[in-house]
């Protein structure tokens, strides 16, 4: 039905363009001067013939001469000032003075399928430009985004360059992966990049999860707006669930050509090293640990060469030896301007970062060209090109058995290399082995993994205007990604003493073409009549995902040579997919609003998908909203202290079609199995559900802007809610069930199904203040503030846990219903045993434990465990959650000042309330082996002579102390300087004399200084490869880092 | 003119994207169950699975933990993956990593077996012969047969979930544990189905026949006490003369060549090609860094014999040297750059030497499984290799049947018994017994199968006094890098060490598990 109703209507509309007979009349030249308030001439502003893109620019003594006829409205518009529409009826010559802005409500907001002045926005939508995150030394944009919108929660997800970001859009809105749905110049960005887990090449996979948007250019951005609410998303029905960044890039503007040159040049440093003991404090500490162990029992020896640690040197720093200074630049040269009817934007961008972890770094090359036409006076069409490489080499972090984690405990008695320069295994001192077999220094640089992806995106488009107020517009969008990830391992042997340092050599590429193509034909209605405003938009859109990959290895390589070739037959692997994702969707918006005092927007969308069975395909997504702009009501009017004051409320319903990693979940798929005993195997892949349908997200949102003290105050407020229900989750059952995700080689999965309900409510606060606005010096301050609360209602029936180890051994969150997702899972400590009484009280209550009492068993100095469930037995049952890895709050504030020539800004960042499970003490205070290096803590453990220490003692004998427990959470609270920027714009006066219109010289310093009680590297964790119920684990996490960069900014 | 062409260009953009079967897209990646399972060989090829990588976790480290740490034939590495030393000291708790993966691998074969037989019962009303729909079902029931029959031994009293989509769709994740004997009559229903059901020869080599489920029911008999029918069983499975024991028993447990052979009744496949999950991973747990790191990069000898069982053999007692290596151990096959002309094992360490020599704990590792670096033409993959693990051998039906024979008496001397043992015994070149007592079969079955997966469970079917009796008299200790015994000695303390507790994920998962036993069979 629906789709004969549009089908009829774009024939329809193509009938009406063809009936519209189309007037041209003779131009003439016009000339004008544009001046500020004060008479001081304006160069560089913007004089375009409302709708069309013909223009010009004003010449460096504010004047400017363009063709135009008399029914021509000019449209004059700059940076900071109020822009105005000119009639030019019979006038020769126009004096035009501009006002700055002291509002921003005249910007325009990019909203789906469109844009709307700011007085007609009746939803949630942030809005961040080009000048907030400017000079960054960040390579992707969500990065950027960190402080500066209120409501969405950015946690890079580590120091590892083109690493993955944690982003949240109010809260956590699905238990299934919750990026937002990024939408560049109207493309939908494919949402995931990951690198080869590193298991591969044996050891742990760690995180491989990469930041999708590290592809793109930062610098090519012009505006950024999210949408946060469900009355704003629900035009992108089908997959705006988490939340929609709509970025626009830069385009050309009619005027003088522009070549701009933006450079900045960095150094990154590793901003805290760990107190872990040097060979003379790890020398005493053995000799400490001899009574202890001997009383228990057993022998150990102090060794000859620990004798005297005094005369012993630092031995090997193993934080020195892998971690180093790192660097980071990046070009960018950009030609855009316009003549006439045709504008182009062209740039080339060159990043490079050089992490602070040997063996990782990113490299980027960008092309972007955009060019516009204006054809016709009606006719309109474009092209826009984003072409990239991006090559990032990744090192091992996040496992207990990656790099981080084995340098921290590695020995200081171990070296990095032999006498002979070759990499050393473990050492034998006095007969004991110090170091462990997996040199982190060779794991990180001898290994080379790589995430390579060539990306190619952009838009075609046509827009006709017809009939006045009509527009058709058909855009055809694509993002074509090959991706090229290959893991090599050589094999590498020390020659002198024979050990094998890393083996066997082995090569695992990968090859994914993800195609993406969509094809939108929509109309809009854009129409004042009087004091009424209507905007409609209709359309239709559909889009097609095609993903192919294969997956080769080979061992063996001949004289260790990256290549499949040199790799032997025996044991090679292949393995490919091939997914075909399609959606269709009808979609309509309705917007009117009245004397700019009452608006209200309506939207529905009806969306298709192939991921659901026959009789579920289909989705109807719809909201409301409306907006009350009270200042232009008589009785607020008057007050003067208000300039601008509006309140907004909407609700609507968004959906989710993504089902996580099962592509057909609505049948029994059945997976081909190549290598199996008796000949081809195959297995029942999942288990179907034919009744799956779309996830559904309600959101209720109400909100109030205002402009006061002549906008001296500007600031909006958001509170939500925000209810997901029918979650598509795989079923978490009980393993016994026999089909259980959670276990790595069961080969049944369980059936994906729509599960469970979660509720966001929240508050979104974004302040800014002009403070000082007095003629050269001006001062403002922008601040946000993010709370958000989330509960899983019902997690589906059963609690959804997360574990680490190899094995999937050590559960360390757990999500309950009735609780927030991902909270930490353990014991709760209650202090130490210090009393023979308090011992013999344990051992007669617990004669389920299994742990007697006494040296080897539980002891005085081992922790005491609190009995939760009061039934007298410390055992799984009193595992409880100690802790939520979700902040109370977050918050940014960016402080600007200008005084003449000098601009300097502050960015803080910080979070409270989180917890962080700071697995790396576990090793670093885990006290269970002597061979191990500790912090440098544990020299105040608990000993016979030290028993009021609160560190438990040496326990080799048992793993009482290594429980998982709140020993191990940490306030994860943060207060950060993010940024310091201080820029010198180089007068006029002195460009004069040379070739550039403006140049500009910066210095700034990244994630300066960190105010934290939090005893890691960084409190900043994310979460672990994105996965929600894997948040602020720090398992040997990269730690992000400190950079200070010098940069200048050069328009020709 | 140039309006006529956007005019075409548009209603063709339009009437594409309406096409209505845009969103049909049925998997290109993968069959489904619809257009599957139609053949022989398709339902061959998914049986075959069942003999492979769902029993990986459990063959993985809990094999050995479970089966031969906590029966004092072996001791585990103090390393988190086997979660401490708590096998060896008898210290495990619900939360420990070989308790949980012990569980999820066995449940995932029934789960896995569960499904295909699902699968196969529907498919059976849309073809016209349904024979090779019951031969498949035939042999996966055989499977789950014998994964419940490890849960029971492992674990005691459990679940039973054997109708995955229903328990999925019930939206109630909760379960009561069955008493242990139920769950072992519902393993021999399985059993007696698949007797009845499979072929009487394998078409394949390695493949079960329904002698290869007389044999398990033996087994099972054996476990619940019910020694007539286990004698019965193993009696058809001597007479039927289609099994014996294999001459070289080195090479059986060193070499995929011996794989299937004459002897082995069930054994799980492996395939080094398919790596981690795939292929059989002892080696790497057993073997030495010396022999195996060089080419493989695996080689931790985290599992090692105990010196109580070293000890234990009777000097005669060829299967020692067969099964275990120590000082001057040599495989002129086992090459690798440390060792171009052949492997010693050499326990004269003085540190710093690790490459070339292995000074643990017992001075000595086990052999079972170890089929070297690759060097002799075995197909070695990081830690996989070939070889089949065995799970029922003939040697252990001449075993049952002549404990069987035993029943409860102190002891005999039935003619058909003895032929069983003394079978057994020759091929390790023991002399004859011409009396049995039950501690002469434990013994047997210690030395017969050591490191095999099984020692824990013939003396936990001894029953709780014994079995503390026989566990308090081990040495667990080892020695110091000097050579210095440290003595360790374990006691049970509490019939529930029997039996591994049920994993806390399950536990928090399903209260009920928690409550009583109850029966299965109303």
């Amino acid at each position: 039905m629906l789709k004969q109703i549009y089908r009829s209507l774009c024939i329809a509309s193509v009938f009406f363009l063809l009936s519209h007979t189309f007037a041209f009349s003779q131009s003439r030249l016009v000339t004008g001067k544009i001046t500020d308030e004060t008479g001081e001439a304006l160069p560089g502003v913007n004089v375009i013939k409302k709708g069309t893109t013909v223009g010009t620019s004003s010449d460096v003594n504010g004047t400017f001469s363009i063709e135009a006829d008399n029914d021509d409205i000019l449209v004059v518009s700059f940076i900071g000032y109020a822009p105005r529409e000119i009639a030019v009826l019979n006038q020769t010559s126009l004096a035009i003075t501009l006002k700055e802005d002291v509002s921003t409500l005249q910007e325009v907001v990019v909203i789906g399928y469109g844009s709307v002045k700011k007085t007609d926005v009746t939803s949630s939508i942030s809005s961040v430009s080009e000048k907030d995150i400017k000079n960054l030394p960040v390579a992707g944009i969500d990065q950027a985004l960190q402080g500066k919108v209120a409501g969405v929660t950015i946690t890079s997800n580590g120091g590892q360059p083109g690493g993955g970001i944690s982003i949240n859009v109010r809260g956590i809105t699905s238990v299934n992966g919750n990026q937002p749905l990024y939408v560049v110049d109207g493309v939908i960005l494919n949402g995931s990049r990951s690198s080869i887990a590193q298991d591969q090449l044996g050891g742990m996979a760690g995180q491989n999860v990469q930041s999708p948007l590290a592809a793109i250019n930062p610098n090519d951005i012009e505006s950024i707006d999210v949408l946060k609410d469900a009355s704003a998303q629900a035009i992108y029905g089908a997959r705006g669930a988490n939340g929609v960044v709509l970025i626009k890039t830069k385009s050309g503007k009619a005027g003088e050509p522009k070549i701009t040159y933006d450079v900045y040049y960095g150094i990154q440093q590793l901003r805290k090293k760990l107190s872990l003991m040097d060979l003379k404090q790890y020398a005493g500490y053995q000799n400490s640990l001899v009574p202890e162990i001997r009383a228990a029992g057993n022998s150990l020896d102090t060794l000859a060469e620990f004798k005297n640690p005094a005369v012993l040197g630092r031995g090997t720093d193993w934080q020195d030896e892998i971690f180093q200074q790192g660097s980071i630049q990046n070009h960018q040269l950009s030609f855009s301007g316009g003549k006439d009817k045709t504008t182009y934007y062209t740039s080339f961008n060159y990043y490079k970062n050089e992490g602070i972890v040997i063996g990782s770094n990113f490299e980027r090359f960008n092309i972007k060209l955009g060019i516009d036409q204006q054809v016709k006076p009606w006719l309109k069409t474009g092209v826009n090109l984003n072409v990239s490489k991006s090559n990032q080499k990744i090192t091992l972090t996040d496992g207990s058995d990656a790099v981080i984690s084995l340098a921290v405990y590695n020995s200081p008695a171990a070296p990095v290399r032999g006498l002979d320069g070759q990499f050393a295994s473990v050492s034998n001192i006095g007969g004991s082995n110090f170091g462990n077999p997996n040199n982190p220094v060779a794991l990180a640089t001898m290994r080379n993994v790589r995430a390579i992806q060539y990306k190619a995106f952009g838009s075609l488009y046509t827009d006709i205007n017809f009939l006045k107020s009509f527009t058709f517009r058909n855009e055809v969008n694509y993002d074509f990604n090959l991706g090229q990830n290959s893991a090599f391992q050589p094999l590498v042997q020390n020659t002198t003493t024979g050990a094998t340092i890393l083996s066997p050599s082995k090569l695992v590429e990968d090859r994914t073409t993800a195609l993406f193509w969509a094809l939108k034909n929509y109309l809009t209605f854009d129409r004042t009549f009087g004091k009424h405003y209507v905007n409609v938009v209709a359309g239709h859109e559909s889009t097609l995902s095609n993903f192919d990959q294969i997956t080769t290895s080979r061992q063996n390589l001949t004289n260790n040579l990256q290549s499949i070739n040199a790799g032997s037959a025996t044991n090679q692997t292949i393995s490919g997919g091939k997914y075909l994702t399609a959606y269709e969707s009808y979609f309509a918006r309705a917007l009117y609003s009245f004397n700019s005092r009452y608006s209200i927007s309506g939207s529905i969308r009806r969306d298709g998908s192939s991921s659901f069975g026959p009789s579920k395909k289909w989705g109807v997504f719809s909201a409301v909203s409306a907006g009350w702009t009270l200042s232009e009501e008589e009785f607020i009017k008057n007050i003067s202290v208000i300039n601008h004051l509006k309140l907004r409320a909407g609700i609507g319903s968004v959906g989710n079609s993504n089902t996580a990693n099962q592509n057909n979940a609505y049948v029994t798929n059945v997976s081909l199995v190549a290598i199996s005993p008796f000949g081809n195997g195959a297995q029942n892949f999942n288990v179907g559900n034919p009744n799956l349908q779309w996830e559904s997200v309600v959101t209720k949102n109400l909100g109030i802007d205002a402009t006061v003290l002549n906008g001296i105050i500007d600031f909006s407020v958001d509170v939500y809610q925000k209810v997901s229900t029918k979650m598509l989750v795989q079923a978490k059952l009980p393993v016994y069930s026999g089909l259980n995700s959670g276990n790595t080689y069961n080969p049944v999965q369980p059936p994906v199904t729509n599960a469970g309900k979660m509720t966001n409510t929240g508050i979104d606060i974004s302040l800014t203040t002009n403070n000082i606005s007095k003629g050269s010096l001006t001062w403002k301050t922008n601040f946000i503030f993010t709370h958000y609360k989330n509960v899983l209602n019902d997690n589906g029936g059963v609690p959804q846990p997360a574990y680490r180890e190899y094995g999937n051994a050590i559960q360390v969150t757990n999500s309950p219903s009735g609780q927030a997702v991902g909270s930490f899972y353990g014991l709760k400590t209650d202090g130490l045993f210090r009393t023979q009484g308090e011992l013999d009280a344990f051992g007669s209550a617990n004669s389920n434990n299994q742990l007697a009492v006494g040296p080897q068993g539980i002891y005085l100095g081992d922790i005491r465990f609190k009995d939760i469930n009061g039934d007298g037995v410390i055992n799984s049952l009193d595992l409880t959650n100690i802790g939520s890895p979700i902040p109370k709050f977050t918050y940014g504030m960016t402080n600007t000042v200008s005084f003449k020539s000098f601009d300097l800004s502050i960015l803080i960042t910080g979070s409270y309330g989180a917890k962080i499970l700071n697995y790396t003490k576990r090793l670093t205070e885990g006290l269970y082996n002597s061979y191990l290096n500790q912090s440098t803590d544990v020299l105040n453990r608990y000993t016979a002579e030290n028993p009021n220490a609160t560190i438990p003692r040496y326990n080799q004998w048992n793993d009482n102390n290594r429980r998982l427990s709140d020993r191990y959470v940490e306030s994860g609270s943060y207060l950060r300087i993010q940024n310091v920027s201080l820029g010198y714009n180089i007068p006029r006066a002195l460009l004069n004399k040379t070739k550039f219109t403006s140049a500009r010289v910066y210095v700034s310093a990244q994630n300066l200084k960190t105010f934290t009680k939090y005893s890691g590297y960084d409190p900043e964790i994310g979460a672990y490869n994105n996965n929600v119920f894997n948040m602020n684990i720090d398992d040997g996490h990269y730690p992000n880092p400190r950079t200070f960069t010098i940069g200048g900014n050069f328009v020709f | 003119m140039k309006y006529i062409y956007i005019v075409s260009l548009l209603l063709f953009l339009v009437v594409t994207s309406c096409d209505e079967s845009f969103l049909e897209r049925p998997s290109q990646n993968n069959p489904t169950e619809e257009n599957y399972y139609n053949t022989a060989a398709e339902v061959n090829g998914a049986t075959g699975l069942l003999y492979n990588k769902v029993w990986y976790d459990y063959q993985d480290k809990a094999f050995h933990a479970i089966g031969e740490a906590l029966g004092g034939n072996m001791l585990t590495a103090n390393d988190p993956n086997y979660g401490g030393l708590v096998y060896n000291k008898f210290t495990f708790t619900s939360s420990d990593v070989l308790v949980a993966s012990s569980w999820a691998s066995l449940y995932s074969v029934v789960g896995a077996s569960s499904s295909l037989i699902q699968t196969l019962e529907n498919k059976k009303a849309k073809v016209s012969d349904p024979a090779y729909l019951i031969q498949g079902i035939a042999e996966a029931r055989f499977m789950r047969g014998v994964a419940f029959f490890f849960l029971a031994r492992a674990f005691g009293d459990v679940p039973i979930v054997d109708d995955p989509v229903a328990f999925a769709s019930s939206g109630v994740f909760d379960s009561p544990r069955y008493l242990q004997a139920d769950v072992l009559r519902y393993v021999l229903e399985d059993l007696q189905y698949a007797e009845a059901n499979l072929a009487n020869e394998a078409s394949q080599k390695g493949r079960v026949t329904n002698l290869s489920a007389s044999g398990m029911m033996a087994k099972v008999y054996l476990y619940m006490g019910d020694y007539a029918n286990a004698k019965i069983k193993a009696g058809l499975v001597i007479d039927s003369k289609k099994y014996s024991l294999y001459p070289d028993y080195n090479e059986m447990f060193t070499s995929s060549k011996a794989n299937n052979n004459v002897e082995s009744l069930f054994a799980w496949q492996w395939i080094a090609a398919g790596g981690y999950s795939i292929g059989n991973p002892i080696q790497a747990y057993c073997g030495t860094q010396a022999l195996l790191k060089p080419t493989t990069g695996a080689g931790w000898g985290s599992v090692i014999p105990t010196i109580d069982l070293i000890e234990s053999y009777d000097p005669l007692d060829k299967r020692k040297g067969w099964s275990i290596m120590q000082q001057g151990f040599f495989r002129k096959d086992w090459t690798n750059i440390n060792f171009p002309n052949g492997y010693t094992y050499d326990t004269t360490s003085i540190g710093g030497d690790e490459a070339f020599k292995t000074k643990n704990g017992s001075r000595a590792n086990a052999m079972k499984y170890v089929v070297g670096p690759g060097s002799n033409g075995e197909n070695v993959n990081g830690t996989s290799t070939d070889i089949c693990t065995y799970i029922l051998r003939y040697a252990d039906i001449e075993l049952i049947y002549a404990e069987a024979t035993l029943g409860n008496d102190g002891s005999t001397s039935d003619g058909a018994a003895l032929n069983a043992i003394n079978d057994v015994r020759t091929r390790a070149g023991l002399p004859d017994l011409t009396l049995i007592t039950k501690d002469d079969i434990l013994t047997e079955r210690r030395h017969e199968f050591a490191f095999e997966g099984d020692y824990w469970f013939d003396i936990q079917r001894q029953g709780f006094e014994k079995a503390k009796e026989i566990i308090s008299n081990q040495e667990r200790g080892s020695y110091d890098f000097n050579g210095k015994l440290q003595s360790e000695k374990v006691t049970l303390s509490s019939p529930d060490q029997m039996f591994l507790p049920i994993p806390q994920t399950d536990l928090t998962a399903s209260p009920m598990l928690r409550e009583p036993a109850v029966p299965y069979y109303k």
